[in-house]
């Protein structure tokens, strides 16, 4: 047991030490700006793999949620003069609520039914922070405050949402590994079985829905804050479907994979110019490369070549049932 | 002791009558066998029984828990356990992790409890694991534990279904066709296992049409032909019956 | 006053001929593309290139718009549905139409701009007519007759017959005989040409805009689930009350609140009667 989880756990604690010291030898501030930009992404993506990758619910539409914590995080601490922790606070909460309200109804909705439902919620937002200008600033947006000091130079801002990313990495992957996320993968692939041993599928989907709700709603603020200034262009329908390519690239049930994804596809644009012309055809001609070709997605991949190169077990036991282990197995879990 | 019963039970799909007022109770410690020709509402009661069709007469019951009304989790939270006809697995999940699956109405942790890795999650997993390792092993699949349930073949498929009913803590098992596509060779062995749930003083509800292997395991037998009760029974008298001879089993 | 209802009907139009794209689509493979709207958008797209820019006469523009829009849905099989429905993975579908659609609508905006432009008058008739200009009734009159020969076509053509037998048990269809590939590349080219052809009559309305599917996809789509899934009549009426909901309410409380108030009618319907007005409830599987 040891032995199996010592290696992921130590490769895991070098890379957080290299990206914590990231302020120290990166080349230029523009690099730190792109990798707090790749965390504030994370912190969203991690809550909405929970519920693509694990769940199985195609919800297109969480930049709605990521611009409603957004402008929730400009107007109260920007406007109002909330302490922006309060804000930060308030904007994951806002967050949760939105995702419950939008959840609520739709979570019952057959696959397609679901995904329509979550892009028109996005499309609804954008309608909303547009229409109500006297409180979003309209089109032509909000300046929004960042974090008191030490959060308050580039790199400190960086090593604050370097700090969330972590925990709410920590959180999703111990969701992932309990009984409960397990059930949620069941859901995933097989509800009727999931339904048949008593998991209760709507309350399970709900309840991630409305964690995504807090990450996207961090994730907007935190995003927010590092722009320094939105406007309804920052939230179009397409950065929604760049969240969701990240997942179903990276591979649905990996938290490892959607994390290299959403790092690799933040980057590439950036750093690829030709890529960033053709921005989000590019996003379509990846997701349907990986729909075709790996629908496991690229992580996925790896871990097939690995179990390929491992010496294969020479020939199958026979399934022989021990009577007396079996009723021993059966009696011991009753209970008085 | 408490049985389960299907009381009077009736379904209908538009003007189809699927089921007529069957009724029938599966006692723990029996195997009680359910035959009769396709479309005769074999799986439509056991579906009924299991809560996937609301009845629409007749009264579902464990005892006197009148369970017509409950959700399928909440007659898997009382005990009912099943399997189905094509087996019904996580593909990329272990053999292990599909069956403590059926450990879930043991959990009481949440998502935040699970979020934050509170001791008490960490032990109900410990409990769990070492709880399906053990109904495992005493399958005969101690070999595959950590195999992914997509590379496991029709036999060892059939078997981890029934492990993971078993991880439920069932006082009752409804096996849907569980010797389908089985060699007699493990469909002997699927008589053991069956077997020894009986003498755990678990019901068995076995649905099949292999009808050697059912007149040979059941206590007792019942028999439908289009959604009615034409015989119930000893397999003896079953067998012998005129009436299945002529609409089921042939002469 | 009439002036609010023309405009509901001719944008009702547009979204009911959508629908009835998707159920074409819908009948033979029980997927519902997100292309869906996007055939209509290359109609409206290409038909300008061809009148505007390349200065063709409307009629042949019209028809090499409609091959356009067949070559498309053609594709959507051949790319998107073909390889994804032979492994009954349900959400593959919906994950490669999704990317098909991007690839459409963004490949669209590189090539012809993110600008609208707009769409050529196809008959001769000046600006004055009002309430009478071709671009309301256009649309109106193309989706009438389309909906009238979907249902000739699906009643008295064998391959109607064979797409009913198909929407209505395609394994028994395909032990019977009938090339169920072949029939549901054939249903998803019409469904494009349908497309392209409703995206065309309507263009003088949405003008040519690489933004147009998306919007229609939704709005097809929120048509489709108010009248039923599956129902050419419940298109033709979850359209018409769309587009004349959106008109009146862009009438009473302002243009800004659209996509807000169709999305409220959708989960009105889906909350008193979750198949739809016309649609038929379905038993669920087990």
């Amino acid at each position: 047991m040891s032995g199996t989880s010592l290696r992921p756990m130590a490769g895991s604690v070098a890379v957080l030490v290299a990206l914590a010291t990231l302020p120290w030898w990166a080349g230029d501030q523009y690099q730190i700006h792109l990798a707090a930009l790749i965390a504030a992404w994370w912190i969203l993506v991690a809550g909405l793999n929970l519920v693509v990758g694990f769940g199985g619910q195609l919800s297109i539409g969480h930049v709605g949620l990521l611009a409603i914590g957004a402008y929730a995080f400009a107007i109260l601490a920007g406007r109002h003069d909330w302490s922006p922790w309060i804000a930060l606070a308030a904007s994951g909460g806002l967050g949760g609520v939105c995702g419950l309200l939008l959840g609520l109804p739709s979570l019952r909705l057959p696959g397609f039914y679901f995904a329509m439902a979550t892009m028109a919620f996005a499309l609804i937002v954008a309608e909303l922070v547009l229409a109500l200008g006297d409180l979003t600033g309209g089109g032509v947006g909000l300046s929004v405050p960042g974090f008191p000091e030490p959060f308050e130079s580039p790199a400190g801002h960086y090593l604050l949402m370097l700090g969330i990313a972590t925990i709410i990495t920590w959180c999703a992957w111990n969701v992932a590994r309990f009984p409960w996320g397990r059930a949620l993968v069941a859901i995933r692939d097989n509800p009727v079985a999931a339904e048949s041993v008593g998991v209760p599928v709507f309350r399970m989907k709900l309840a991630v829905f409305v964690a995504s709700g807090v990450t996207a709603g961090l994730a907007g603020a935190l995003f927010a804050s590092l722009q320094s200034y939105i406007t309804p262009d920052t939230f179009v329908f397409e950065l929604g479907l760049f969240f969701f390519v990240c997942i179903i690239i990276g591979g649905r049930g990996s938290i490892a994979g959607p994390l290299a994804g959403t790092a690799i596809l933040t980057a590439l644009p950036e750093l690829v110019a030709p890529l960033a012309k053709l921005g989000t055809l590019f996003y379509g001609l990846l997701l349907l490369a990986v729909v075709l070709l790996v629908p496991e997605g690229i992580g996925r991949l790896f871990q097939v070549i690995l179990e390929r190169l491992r010496p294969r077990e020479t020939a199958s036991p026979v399934l022989e049932p021990d009577a007396a282990r079996l009723a021993a197995a059966i009696r011991r879990q009753e209970r008085p | 002791m408490t049985a389960l019963v299907a009381d009077g039970v009736t379904k209908r799909f538009g003007g189809l009558t699927a089921l007529a007022a069957v009724s029938l109770d599966v006692q723990p410690g029996e195997v009680h066998g359910l035959i009769g020709p396709n479309g005769s509402g074999k799986t439509t009661l056991l579906n009924m029984l299991c809560g996937y069709y609301p009845v629409d007469e007749g009264a579902v019951r464990i005892g006197e828990e009148d369970l017509s009304r409950a959700s399928v989790q909440r007659r898997a939270a009382v005990g009912i356990a099943r399997t189905f006809q094509k087996p019904r697995l996580l593909p990329t999940q272990t053999v292990l992790e599909n069956a403590m699956l059926g450990g879930w109405r043991d959990t009481r942790t949440g998502f935040l409890a699970a979020a934050l890795s509170m001791p008490r999650v960490r032990a109900e997993q410990r409990e769990l694991r070492d709880r399906a390792q053990a109904v495992l092993e005493g399958l005969g699949l101690g070999y595959a534990l950590k195999r992914r349930a997509q590379l496991l073949d029709h036999a060892e498929s059939r078997f981890l279904e029934i492990g993971r009913a078993l991880v439920l803590r069932p006082r009752f098992v409804l096996l849907d066709e569980p010797a389908g596509g089985l060699t007699g060779a493990e469909i002997e062995r699927l008589g053991i296992v069956i077997r020894t749930l009986r003498d755990c003083g678990i019901g068995v509800l076995l649905v099949e049409h292999h009808t050697e292997f059912v007149f040979g395991i059941c206590d007792r037998v019942t028999t439908l032909n289009l959604g009615r009760m034409i015989r119930h029974g000893t397999p003896h008298e079953v067998r012998h019956d005129p009436e299945v001879i002529r609409v089921y089993l042939g002469s | 006053m009439l002036g609010v209802l023309i405009t509901g009907l001719a944008i009702g139009a547009l979204y009911a001929a959508t629908a009835l794209a998707y159920n074409v689509m819908y009948s033979t493979s029980k997927v519902l593309s997100v292309t869906t709207g996007h055939l209509a958008m290359l109609g409206g797209v290409f038909g300008a290139w061809f009148v505007t820019e390349l200065g063709w006469h409307p009629v042949p523009a019209l028809f090499a718009s409609l091959a356009v829009g067949a070559f498309a849905g053609w594709l959507t099989d051949v790319i998107a549905i073909r390889r994804v429905l032979a492994r009954s993975d349900e959400h593959l579908w919906l994950l490669s139409t999704l990317a098909l659609a991007t690839i459409v609508q963004q490949g669209v905006a590189l090539w012809w701009g993110t600008e609208p432009k707009p769409f050529p008058r196809l008959l001769p008739q000046d600006f004055t007519a009002g309430l009478a200009d071709q671009k309301y009734w256009l649309p109106i009159g193309t989706t009438i007759v389309m909906a009238a020969a979907l249902e000739l076509f699906y009643r008295r053509t064998l391959y109607g017959k064979l797409f009913v037998a198909m929407s209505e048990d395609a394994f028994a269809a395909r032990a019977r005989g009938v090339e169920t590939d072949r029939l549901r590349a054939i249903s998803y080219g019409i469904a494009g040409a349908l497309g392209a052809l409703a995206g065309f009559a309507a263009g003088q309305l949405t003008f040519a805009f690489f933004a147009v599917g998306l919007t229609l996809t939704l709005n097809g789509f929120i048509a489709l689930a108010v009248g039923g899934l599956g129902s050419n009549v419940g298109a033709l009426v979850g359209g018409a009350a769309l587009g004349l909901l959106n008109a009146f309410s862009a009438n009473l409380i302002g243009g800004e609140y659209q996509n807000t108030v169709s999305v409220g009618l959708l989960m009105i319907v889906l909350l008193l009667k979750p198949e739809g007005l016309f649609g038929s409830r379905r038993v669920r599987p087990v």
